[in-house]
């Protein structure tokens, strides 16, 4: 069992997604760094979904009443364990009685914290995240409140894991995202689309502090459509990391809450740089960088080679 | 019908380019073709108005080999069965608390309250898509005397069961939810139940016929 002591800004229950219904509107609302969230699997001695928590916010803690291995991934944070401090992306054995704090996040925004048991969440539809606008999954559906207590299931000690400095990506702002042109790129002139590539000056963008886990607002000079164009699209099929325009001008990145979209799609974000949306946080500057798709997919070989492949098994 | 790129890991599958029920039909064919499919390659498929769009493991296959692939399949198209429209009878309060868009409808269109929802509820509706929200269906074609433009700014919470109409839409809102939509009324009937398949109620292709209650 595990009580949640403060539960920071929000915690709840995710993993990696609910898929194969889409056609009745129903999002993934999956983790959304999912290396951090395969990191912290592996860590833990599991090839496959775990539920885990995902938590933003500093000053949060719990107590667990067994013997356990947890690990923290994502966002750098800085972790204790009974006051002592506590390895980030390492398989850390903890004592039944023990707490585990992290006090403040220092690069990054969203944490993720597994253990070596299951969490006894409800599963809707064969995932465990929690859906939070329709309060299904996870934890009843909702983000941890403070003194609420879950019980882990089928707990194994894992022999002590430790995944390598060199493995963990930076999520340090300014950020830098780059995107294969999407499907209503050429409603939007070449003098306008330049605001969203230009390095120097006024054109990066802005997170906005209205994002949240269905999408992340940007702010900064507003795209315009040209003349004569439709601004918005019959609504269609959208999948997470499309950039979408609406009427007002400012970019909305989809994550994965969402499954059909009515707003111009100006680009994608490359697959190799959908984690770090996990962790723009507000006033983080953004820039974008236009791709080919063929040099996205070789991006994302490389994250897989580089990354994925080096993990523990 | 039109194949492209949907981002990396996507395929975007165009019908037509207008809001018709012979487009819709062909998208709901399809659709039902690829779910009948059963390919472990294919993780969700969101059919809607135009098009269909397939989200596809890219670990198993890759853009044009899936292409291919549906394809050399698509020749046993004319077989699939394809399972009929239901049709759903959904009883409406209209007005008051429960519609608080409909002094506006009204004096948008011109129309008196009754003739408002006599209109809505004299059309049989297609579910020409399902999303935004579990279960939300998206339904047409609203008679064009209904027409109102979405709100300018959305409502952070609309109520679940609320009815809207939006330009020559209407629908449902099956959570409690943000939402731009104007209401005109309100419906106890269960949109989706996540403890029960098929979870949704309603399908696309499927038919709604409103009620005034």
């Amino acid at each position: 069992m595990i009580e949640i002591i403060n539960p920071a800004w929000l915690a709840m229950v995710v993993d990696g997604g609910r898929y194969g219904y889409a056609d009745i509107g129903v999002p993934p609302s999956s983790v959304l760094d999912r290396y951090a969230y395969t990191a912290l699997c592996r860590l833990l001695g599991y090839s496959t979904d775990i539920p885990v928590l995902e938590i933003m916010g500093h000053d949060f803690s719990l107590k667990v009443n067994t013997d356990v291995s947890c690990a923290i991934t994502g966002a750098r944070v800085t972790a204790f364990v009974d006051s002592t401090p506590a390895a980030l992306w390492k398989g850390i054995r903890v004592k039944a009685g023990s707490t585990i704090e992290v006090k403040e996040v220092t690069e990054g925004l969203r944490y993720y914290l597994g253990f070596s048991g299951i969490i006894d969440a409800a599963q809707v539809t064969g995932s465990y995240t929690t859906n939070l606008e329709c309060r299904f999954g996870g934890y009843f559906g909702r983000p941890f409140l403070k003194g609420d207590r879950i019980a882990l299931k089928d707990i194994h000690i894992p022999d002590e894991r430790v995944i390598d400095e060199s493995l963990i990506p930076s999520m340090q702002a300014p950020h830098l995202l780059r995107i294969i042109a999407g499907e209503e790129r050429d409603r939007f002139s070449p003098e306008t689309l330049k605001s969203l590539f230009e390095i120097d000056g006024d054109p990066w963008y802005k997170v906005s502090t209205k994002s949240n886990r269905t999408g992340i607002r940007l702010e900064g000079r507003p795209l315009e459509f040209k003349e004569e164009v439709e601004r918005s699209i019959i609504s269609e099929g959208i999948l997470p990391g499309i950039v979408q325009i609406p009427g007002d001008g400012q970019p909305i990145i989809v994550l994965y809450e969402r499954t059909i979209g009515g707003y111009a799609r100006i680009g994608h974000v490359a697959k190799t740089d959908r984690d770090l949306l996990a962790h723009l946080k507000p006033l983080d500057k953004v820039r974008f960088q236009m791709i080919e798709p063929e040099e996205a997919e070789r991006l994302w070989d490389e994250k897989i080679t580089r990354y994925y492949d080096m993990l523990p098994k | 019908m039109d194949w492209t790129r949907y981002g990396e890991e996507g395929i975007r599958i165009v019908f037509g380019k207008a809001i018709n029920a012979d487009v819709h039909e062909e998208v709901r064919q399809y659709y039902f073709f690829l779910k009948s499919l059963d390919l472990q390659e294919i993780i969700d498929i969101i059919p809607s108005f135009t098009s269909c769009i397939i989200y596809f493991n890219s670990r198993l296959t890759s853009f044009s080999t899936l292409v291919s692939l549906l394809k050399e399949k698509e020749k046993g198209l004319p077989q699939t069965q394809i399972p009929a429209p239901v049709t759903h009878t959904i009883p409406v309060m209209y007005g008051g608390q429960y519609g608080p868009d409909i002094e506006f409808v009204c004096s948008y269109s011109g129309l008196t309250a009754d003739e408002v929802i006599e209109i809505h509820v004299s059309t049989v509706y297609t579910v020409f898509a399902v999303g935004f929200l579990p279960g939300f269906p998206y339904l047409g074609t609203l008679d064009k005397r209904l027409f109102v433009p979405r709100l300018e700014t959305p409502r952070l919470k609309v109520n679940e069961g609320s009815v809207g109409i939006a330009q020559l839409q209407t629908g449902i809102y099956s959570f409690e939810s943000p939402g731009g939509w104007r209401i005109i009324g309100k419906t106890d009937v269960k949109l989706f139940d996540y403890t029960e398949a098929p979870y949704s109620l309603l399908k696309i292709g499927d038919r709604v016929r409103f009620v005034p209650l």
